[in-house]
């Protein structure tokens, strides 16, 4: 199309320009036309002036007004006046006017000479155009080329990597504070994130280049038995959600495992279009109910899509099967009571869009981690719960998550160093997975991603305004917050922004711990 | 805002017609200076070929005036010398109005997008 519509731009140009040429052709032949004509008289003059001499005097009819003629005689034969030019006048014999008649040819005919130099060149130019216009029409090449050029404009991709590491950087000292807290829990859920890596990374393999490599072998082996896993995990999540009712007391081992499960989550959708139209689908379901946890939702898939360029998909996306697995029950429990409530909303509101959205996901469940999320949610969907505590951590870990995702991922980078050593095969799959993603976003199926992307990018920065309104209640009212918070999610329970409260209770739980 | 941008545009493009007229404008005043040069060229080089023995004259009005065939020389010289001068002056002139076509043309260029985006904006809106 693309390359047509191109074509369809240049014919009109191309026309058009060898309209042009073929006036200034036209105006040149004129021109031509005109100097021949000038030097045909000249010579006839220089007959003239050569042969005049010959006689003293001759038997003239003269012009006598422009009607009548009358008889006379031409003498002085040899005595001419030239006009040399600029009213300039000069008498002279007729030899010297032979000689400037002469001179004047010299003249017309370098004038002569230069206009049929134009005219070759606009006729060569114009034949040029026309091969143009024939190579281009006929033939495919150029075509391709200006493919080539929209794919790029789709390809934006390297800037949204560039928006990304600014978001990324600023997050860092988020992070770092986080991570000291987060370390020891990470820790333990590295070890799953790194297979869940290789799973992922597998997938994008897959998905963008189809390069088999060792690393891609393991990763695609690895995937299969996520797979198999989620799977087994998705019958355990029914069971799971339904003894999600833990205690608040690890309401910081919750956040952070929430804000792991976030990243993960968010990963997965920004790694493939139908997984970020699934983010934005549950987005807009959240929206409906119009509370801090949709924007903190959202904050986060558009936060992870941002992290998420490169390295940190692949990671955290796997982590979150084996999270959810392992971690769901655990993150579940942790948030059960506001997760509960919230879920319950969210359930209400998810549903509804979730099931249509379930379906899709079930479709794409081959094709990318955050396919199998989905499938993890839809499966849930029965019992709804565990989606809704997945979504809903990632709500309530975005709440702190904008940072503490960020910072998990940086987290997961130290544990990957660390884990590197035990796992050789999953930083080379890592750095491998990294580039891979980039490559395959360019290539192929990008466009969507890109679009989907950017999209999230515009989300993220809506998810900005909603983070600072909620800190500064935390800040304002430390103490206070948990009593805010609990009433929140009393509320929240009918109502969906229990989000607010987890973020406080992250901070507040925090100070409150410590106080 | 579509509107002002629009007025703003469409000053900018009576601007740009204005310049784009005095461009042509020396333009063709610098093409008359160019046939008028090598007119004068030919003068010269064909009352070199005349010798002291010819009588030149000059058409002023209806009269041809007789002038000493040095002396004319020399006048054509100096109307070669002039110009020449007027040439260089005008060449000035030229690069000088395509420079500021050129900033017009990406002012209105700019302005044009600005207003698009606007009008798009509005449509959106409505």
């Amino acid at each position: 199309m693309a390359g047509r519509a191109v074509e369809s731009d240049l014919a009109p140009d191309v026309g058009r320009l060898r309209e042009e040429h073929k006036k200034v052709v036209k105006g040149c032949e004129g021109q031509i036309e005109h100097w021949r004509k000038v030097e045909k008289d000249y010579d006839s003059l220089q007959e003239r002036l050569k042969t005049l001499p010959d006689q003293l005097s001759y038997d003239i009819m003269v012009p006598f007004g422009p009607l009548a003629f009358m008889p006379g005689k031409l003498v002085h034969t040899n005595e001419v006046t030239v006009l040399l030019g600029d009213n300039w006048f000069a008498k002279c014999s007729a030899k010297q006017a032979d000689n400037i008649v002469e001179h004047r040819k010299k003249h017309v005919k370098r004038t002569l000479d230069d206009l049929h130099k134009v005219v070759k060149n606009f006729e060569d130019r114009a034949s040029f155009t026309d091969d143009l216009d024939r190579v281009s029409g006929s033939k495919g090449d150029y075509v391709d080329i200006r493919e080539e050029v929209l794919n790029d404009e789709a390809l934006t991709k390297g800037k949204r990597r560039v928006a990304h590491k600014p978001h990324s950087k600023p997050k860092m000292d988020y992070v770092v504070a986080l991570e000291e807290a987060e370390e020891d829990e990470e820790e333990e859920e590295e070890e799953d994130k790194e297979e869940k890596v290789r799973v992922t990374e597998g997938e994008d393999r897959d998905g963008g280049k189809g390069v088999v490599t060792e690393e891609d072998l393991w990763a695609q082996l690895d995937a299969l038995e996520a797979q198999e896993e989620q799977l087994d995990e998705r019958d355990r999540m029914c069971d799971l959600t339904d003894t999600n009712g833990e205690d608040t007391s690890s309401s910081s081992e919750e956040e952070k495992e929430r804000e792991g499960t976030g990243q993960t989550n968010d990963s997965p959708k920004e790694d493939h279009a139908t997984s970020d139209i699934h983010g934005s689908q549950l987005n807009g379901v959240l929206h409906t109910h119009p509370e801090e946890e949709e924007g903190k939702e959202e904050e986060e898939g558009e936060e992870d899509p941002n992290a998420l360029p490169t390295i940190y998909f692949s990671h955290t996306v796997e982590p979150k099967k084996v999270r959810i697995n392992t971690g769901k029950n655990t993150m579940l429990k942790f948030s059960e009571r506001k997760e509960q409530k919230e879920q319950a909303k969210n359930k209400k509101k998810k549903n509804g869009k979730a099931n249509g959205h379930s379906r899709h996901d079930q479709h794409h469940k081959i094709t990318t981690p955050a396919d199998i999320y989905r499938l993890f949610v839809d499966v849930v969907n029965g019992e709804l719960i565990p989606r809704k505590s997945i979504l809903k951590s990632r709500s309530r870990e975005n709440s702190v998550c904008s940072d503490t995702s960020e910072s998990s991922a940086a987290d997961f980078e130290e544990r990957r160093s660390a884990l590197g050593r035990t796992l050789s095969h999953d930083d080379a799959t890592h750095s491998d997975t990294s580039d891979c993603v980039t490559e395959e976003d360019s290539p192929p199926g990008i466009p969507l991603h890109s679009g989907s992307r950017f999209e999230a990018f515009s989300g993220t920065v809506v998810e900005k305004d909603p983070l600072p309104s909620s800190i500064p209640h935390l800040t304002i009212a430390p103490p206070a917050l948990p009593t805010i918070l609990e009433r929140k999610s009393e509320e929240l329970c009918t109502e969906a922004p229990q989000e607010p409260p987890k973020r406080v209770s992250k901070f507040k739980a925090a100070r409150l711990q410590q106080k | 805002m579509a509107e002002a941008i629009q007025k703003k545009l469409q000053s900018e493009v009576e601007k740009y017609q204005m310049i784009q007229k005095d461009l042509s404008k020396s333009m063709s005043a610098r093409q008359k200076l160019e046939a008028q040069l090598t007119e004068n060229n030919i003068v010269k080089e064909e009352l070199d070929l005349l010798d002291s023995q010819n009588i030149v004259y000059k058409l002023i009005g209806p009269v041809l005036v007789k002038q000493d065939p040095d002396e004319a020389k020399a006048t054509v010289a100096k109307r070669l010398e002039y110009i020449n001068g007027e040439i260089q002056r005008h060449e000035n002139l030229l690069k000088e109005l395509e420079r500021k076509s050129d900033q017009h043309r990406e002012v209105l260029t700019s302005l044009q997008q600005e207003y698009q985006r606007a009008q798009g904006l509005a449509v959106g809106k409505v």
